[in-house]
């Protein structure tokens, strides 16, 4: 379950709020957030990892201060990034993954043998010593998923995962990340990945402006985009 | 282009079994003796080690080929000198020299994966383990080597679009994205790396490696105040002997007990002064 708690963030140096102060409550599996580029999206997701700490408020993940336990948080929290490059830090697969391994198996061979055992899971078990840059932009999504899932998180949180990625990769991807066990918080602008949630948020200027049902959310969010509302018809 | 970064392949040659400490020891110790010997059979004998040795770890041919190629012009470039004297024993024992040493870095490379060679670098480090932990800086080189062609490719990519602007000779439209793409690379790698977690365990070590030196600290602290105390009620002789680097915490700087200045000590004086500021180590 994760708490925001009258979250909000203000940049340092200029003064301007990113996000306005932010209570909600998200026990639900799969979770979508919509919004326009620049809305506070990534922000507020970032913040249920630590990546980003709160100006004011809190934010908790089963009831563990975000702020407090940042590592134990992190450990129950994955983050799978809008450019998997980024997120790719050794050489080969199968290393990168043994990489994320690194803290909970210290033998070396119990860590090789999980990370093959995660490449496999993901589809990339005959990828695993090829090397990172020699992987497509598909394969190098589910490389990093593969990096992040190896450490077994409770929640994923995945900020636009699809948007670099082909038609193909993008079902393949999207589809993977809607059957895992874990509770899915994903920003999209994917509309299509976003009403197969079970709730969606539409963000918009560092608000949430609409918290509902994904059919709800997905209309609102194409009239406030096309003007056709404006935030203050929202709920 | 061609990149030796990535070259590891799992094979089970005898190269590939042999620890990464050895592989590197034996690197080195290579590169001096060819570096100090000038004597033609030694340096073609070590390149015709260097190079079978290299066959053995069935390295990817392309980039493999390429390598050795490269490292001929250059080393013939390097000679050209020799050459033009008419020292023809120096030049070959200058290329022989270069490619030996290619050869057998590429043999390490493609026998030695990247985490081999991060537990081979923490325990080198073990020795500076108090200043640096020894994963971070292992962590360190993976990215140094994880950024070498990632730079490359943005600066490639912004020389492209220059190019396509028309600005091709614009040393600025190509210096200025390459610069702002890589520190933005560099941000969304850290961010990354602070999302995976990865880093934490050595900071939590080192944490607590810092917290059981501030815990001995207050100890021995009290220890010493034991030892004033005891001390004053036998005489300011044995006060002289509190440790001079004892003042961690402001309260200690009042010694207990004390009556006025004439039972304050150079230490004590030294204590109170500095107290405030080490109480937040």
């Amino acid at each position: 379950m994760i708490e925001f708690k009258g979250a909000s963030v203000i940049a340092p140096d200029t003064g301007v709020t990113i996000l306005e102060p932010t209570t909600l409550t998200l026990t639900e599996r799969h979770v979508s957030i919509v919004g326009a580029n620049g809305g506070g999206k990534s922000t507020l997701v970032r913040l249920i990892n630590g990546l980003i700490p709160p100006t004011t408020g809190s934010i908790e993940v089963d009831g563990l201060d975000v702020a407090k336990h940042g590592a134990e948080v992190r450990r129950r929290v994955g983050f799978l990034f809008t450019d998997p490059s980024a997120q790719l830090i050794m050489p080969t697969a199968v290393e990168d993954v043994m990489l994320s391994l690194r803290r909970s198996i210290k033998n070396k061979d119990a860590r090789t043998r999980a990370a093959l055992d995660a490449l496999e899971e993901i589809g990339l078990g005959d990828r695993a010593d090829v090397s990172v840059s020699a992987l497509s932009g598909g394969q190098r999504q589910l490389l990093a998923m593969a990096g992040v899932l190896a450490v077994t998180p409770t929640t994923l949180i995945a900020d636009e995962p699809t948007t670099l990625l082909d038609l193909r990769w993008r079902a393949h991807v999207g589809s993977l990340l809607r059957s895992l066990p874990v509770q899915l918080i994903e920003c999209t602008h994917d509309l299509d990945s976003a009403s197969r949630a079970e709730r969606t948020l539409v963000v918009d200027s560092g608000n949430v402006v609409f918290d509902g049902a994904p059919a709800e959310s997905i209309k609102f969010y194409r009239d406030l985009m096309f003007g056709r509302t404006t935030r203050a018809d929202s709920q | 282009m061609i990149s030796t970064l990535g070259l590891y392949r799992p094979r089970d040659t005898p190269l590939h079994r042999a620890p990464a400490w050895f592989k590197v020891s034996l690197l080195v110790a290579t590169t001096i003796v060819v570096l100090v010997s000038s004597d033609i059979v030694t340096s073609l004998g070590i390149m015709c080690a260097a190079l079978l040795l290299l066959v053995s770890t069935v390295p990817p041919a392309k980039v493999t080929l390429w390598t050795i190629a490269g490292t001929v012009l250059i080393a013939l470039l390097s000679s050209a000198l020799f050459m033009w004297r008419g020292d023809w024993l120096r030049a070959a024992d200058v290329v022989a020299d270069l490619v030996a040493i290619v050869s057998l870095a590429l043999a390490v490379s493609t026998s030695t994966s990247m985490a081999a060679m991060l537990d081979f670098i923490a325990t080198l480090a073990r020795p500076i383990r108090a200043i640096l932990p020894p994963d971070t800086l292992g962590l360190m080189f993976a990215l140094m080597l994880r950024a070498l062609p990632e730079v490359a490719q943005i600066y490639a990519e912004s020389r492209q679009a220059a190019r396509a602007r028309g600005l091709d000779r614009s040393l600025r439209a190509v210096l200025f994205p390459t610069t702002t793409r890589t520190v933005g690379f560099a941000l969304d790698l850290g961010q990354a790396i602070h999302a995976r977690g990865i880093g934490e365990e050595s900071d939590a070590t080192h944490e607590a490696r810092s917290k059981r030196e501030r815990r001995r600290a207050k100890k021995a602290e009290k220890t010493a105040k034991r030892l004033r105390g005891r001390g004053r009620r036998r005489g300011p002789a044995v006060t002289q002997q509190a440790p001079p680097d004892s003042g961690d915490s402001p309260a200690d700087s009042a010694p207990e007990g004390a009556t006025g200045e004439d039972t304050m000590t150079k230490e004590e004086a030294f204590e109170r002064l500095l107290g405030p500021q080490s109480s937040d180590k």
